[in-house]
């Protein structure tokens, strides 16, 4: 009985296409995140109840084909295929129906139950583009239906659609393509009749036809007479069309998805130029697009320091109030210490979260949602190019810069593992919110302004420099940018805090283990009095290499929970905020450098070795060490002329 | 000034300059993933603005936009129209 009330359905669909919005419209509250298998994607589920039935929801990773070129890609396919949903719901951008039609043939081709959520429906009318939905259900004989997610219309005529079908049968029919590509798909489905695989015949043979790695490896293992076969036929196809068969397929799908968008879609003759035409050509513009990006940029920095410098002004007296409370009531012996170390720590990430990650995550995703982002990563693309990265990592710097652990995540926009990691650790160089309070509180104040912006300066140099070398070290080709340019649209604020909280929730988990539990041991060392032993120990670098005082190693090991304990921790030990009195100039100049470079914070850790492991995560370390201990010793030896 | 129907490759083309792509010379991959965006042999494309020190461009095929990089806009070989 309760089996038959429960129906489960996946969103399928490319980027931008207002995929989230469906989400959480459907599932609103009733939702978890977790990971797919093995894997650092998220996987997003969620229920919803809805006339007695009860409906779950997998939202899949956005993509824009089924091929496998990204792990999202294959994760999709594989869902599809091995977990057989009731229903695939292929969420479909209106205003880019061509292009979002590829994909659905794609679908189509896996044999599964689609429905075809053409979203964004009223923009596409507002563009003049009028899509003839009837006319497109007969031809490719599924379900469409016209939505609009902001507003959340046409959402729950999906879910009566899902029920109507699920209790009524379904049938297939093969769009077809090109004559001669029918005649081998249809032969070498013949001979597939028989392995043993969970995809059906025909989707078998036009992957192996479009010479996908995975599918061959598959079936050369059960049947290698079928390869030689594919080998065949792919020769005989390019022999026609003259270019390899697995652009034949993909060019079929393409042509296929033209001309049905040319028989289903009117588009009005153009009217005056629309004020999304207006915009981007200011904003994307040789010159004023820069001159906007800077002002937009500036803008949110200076909006994101001042509140956040508010609220932790707000949030600090609080803080240690609890912490005198803790010493009055719990005590401060030595284990009630290193308590008070555990929460202080969790204490601090809130103390990063909620005055700085926060309100930049929200303006983040605002610009994200309006579609600024794609225009800072067009303007951005030649530049980033010359680190061996392309323009969408430009995203990843400006996000480090107010905080390198969101930076090290959002490396994940980029298409190949080999652009992640260099991309992740380029942002462990940049300076964040927590190093702008050292570089500011010590060279800014004491020395002058002008050298705390020539440090950033310095900074931007160093990251240059690091991502031309990284990108000659390791070995890959260059991805080039290929990115789709949504318009500019206005933000869904529902879809921004969803995403602001999941990301400040990810933040929290990723970091807080790491954080807590070096915490305590850093505490547990101060308290055990080693520390002046390990000062020792470290006074030929920090002494006689750097010049700088010997309890700067404590400092530094200090630091590496949160860069600004630098400055807090030399405050504790002086007894007094007057750094002019125990530092020289030079010396203020040295140590920032060393605190910008040698080594991401424990939270950054944390990410880098989540996506990256262990191994990584300690080489990037031990480089970034050995690296800033070298420069900032030859800054002094150069400082030592200039002062 | 480029004339129309001379073979140029996308990133020579002007700002508002239209034309029918004729031939993609990348790799395999490269075409396949253009393809899966309707970027292919026989697709019109639109140059709708381009950037400075031959950067990205960006375009307009079958109604969405892309921006592509520069890298990529020179394998792009286009038949130009009036």
């Amino acid at each position: 009985m309760t089996d038959e009330k429960k129906i489960n359905i996946v969103l399928a669909g490319q980027g931008n296409t207002g995929k989230s919005t469906v989400f959480n419209f459907l599932t609103g509250l009733h939702q978890h995140t977790g990971n797919w298998a093995g894997k650092t994607i998220e996987k997003l589920e969620g229920t919803l109840y809805y006339k007695g039935y009860t409906v779950d929801v997998l939202d899949l990773p956005g993509i824009y084909s089924l091929t496998t070129y990204s792990v999202e890609e294959v994760i999709s396919r594989e869902y599809i295929v091995t977990q057989k949903p009731d229903f695939v719901i292929d969420i479909i951008d209106s205003i880019n129906l061509e292009r979002n039609l590829i994909f659905a043939l794609q679908l189509l081709e896996l044999e599964c139950p689609v429905i075809l959520a053409l979203n964004m429906f009223d923009l596409a009318k507002k563009k003049g583009i009028a899509i003839d939905c009837q006319k497109l259900q007969d031809i490719i004989n599924v379900p469409v239906i016209p939505t609009v997610a902001s507003r959340g219309s046409g959402l729950t005529d999906i879910i009566d659609k899902v029920i109507e079908l699920k209790e009524g049968g379904k049938d297939f029919i093969h769009l077809s393509y090109g004559k001669e590509i029918e005649k081998c798909i249809s032969e070498l489905s013949e001979l597939l009749h028989d392995v043993n695989l969970p995809y059906p015949p025909r989707w078998i043979a036009i992957k192996l036809l479009e010479k996908d790695k995975e599918i061959i490896k598959s079936i050369r293992e059960k049947k290698p007479e079928i390869i030689v076969k594919v080998k065949q036929l792919g020769e005989d196809l390019e022999d026609i069309h003259g270019h390899d068969s697995s652009i034949v397929i993909a060019d079929e799908r393409s042509h296929l998805a033209s001309q049905i968008t040319r028989d289903i879609v009117k588009i009005a003759p153009h009217r005056k130029i629309s004020l999304n035409e207006r915009l981007d050509i200011i904003t994307t513009h040789k010159f004023s697009g820069y001159l906007v990006m800077i002002l937009i940029l500036g803008g949110m920095f200076l909006a994101v320091f001042s509140f956040g410098n508010w609220l932790s002004s707000v949030l600090d007296p609080v803080f240690l109030g609890w912490h005198n409370w803790w010493n009055n009531t719990v005590g401060i012996t030595f284990l009630d210490s290193l308590g008070w170390s555990a929460i202080e720590s969790a204490l601090a990430l809130f103390q990063i979260a909620l005055p700085y990650i926060l309100p930049f995550y929200i303006i983040l995703y605002i610009l994200e949602d309006w579609g600024y982002i794609a225009r800072i990563s067009f303007l951005m693309d030649k530049f980033m190019h010359k680190m061996g990265i392309h323009g969408k990592g430009c995203i990843s710097f400006i996000i480090g810069l107010g905080c390198n652990v969101p930076g090290c995540l959002s490396c994940r926009i980029m298409e190949s593992r080999r652009e992640r990691f260099i991309t992740a650790v380029l942002v462990t160089l940049v300076p964040c919110s927590a190093v702008s309070i050292i570089v500011f509180g010590l060279v800014g104040k004491y020395v002058s302004l002008l050298w705390a912006f020539g440090l950033y300066l310095f900074a931007m140099v160093v990251v240059f420099i690091a991502g031309k070398l990284s990108s000659k070290l390791l070995l890959g080709e260059p991805v080039e940018l290929i990115m789709h340019m949504p318009d500019y649209k206005t933000p869904h604020v529902k879809t921004i805090l969803y995403q602001t909280w999941d990301s400040l929730k990810e933040f929290i988990y990723i970091a807080a283990p790491l954080v807590i539990i070096s915490g305590v041991v850093i505490q547990a060392i101060n308290l055990a009095g080693w520390m002046p032993a390990i000062s020792t120990f470290l006074s030929p670098v920090t002494v006689n290499w750097l010049g700088l005082p010997a309890i700067t190693g404590i400092l530094l090991i200090f630091g590496i929970l949160r860069k600004e304990l630098i400055l807090v921790m030399l405050a504790a030990y002086l007894g007094t905020t007057e750094f002019a009195d125990v530092l020289t100039k030079p010396q203020m100049i040295t140590l920032a450098v060393v605190s910008m470079f040698y080594v991401p914070c424990v939270a950054t850790i944390s990410v880098l070795w989540k996506e990256y492991g262990w191994k990584k995560a300690l080489a990037v370390c031990i480089l970034e060490i050995l690296f800033a201990i070298l420069l900032a010793g030859l800054v002094k030896k150069l400082l030592d002329f200039v002062f | 000034m480029n004339k129309a129907g001379s073979k140029i490759s996308l990133s020579e083309m002007e700002d508002g300059q239209y034309g029918i792509i004729d031939s993609i010379a990348g790799g395999k991959n490269l075409v396949k993933r253009l393809a899966d965006l309707g970027i292919t042999k026989g697709a019109g494309i639109k140059v709708l603005r381009s950037t400075l020190f031959s950067g990205p461009v960006q375009v307009e095929v079958c109604g969405s936009r892309y921006v592509l990089g520069h890298g990529m806009a020179l394998k792009i070989i286009v038949v130009l129209n009036d």
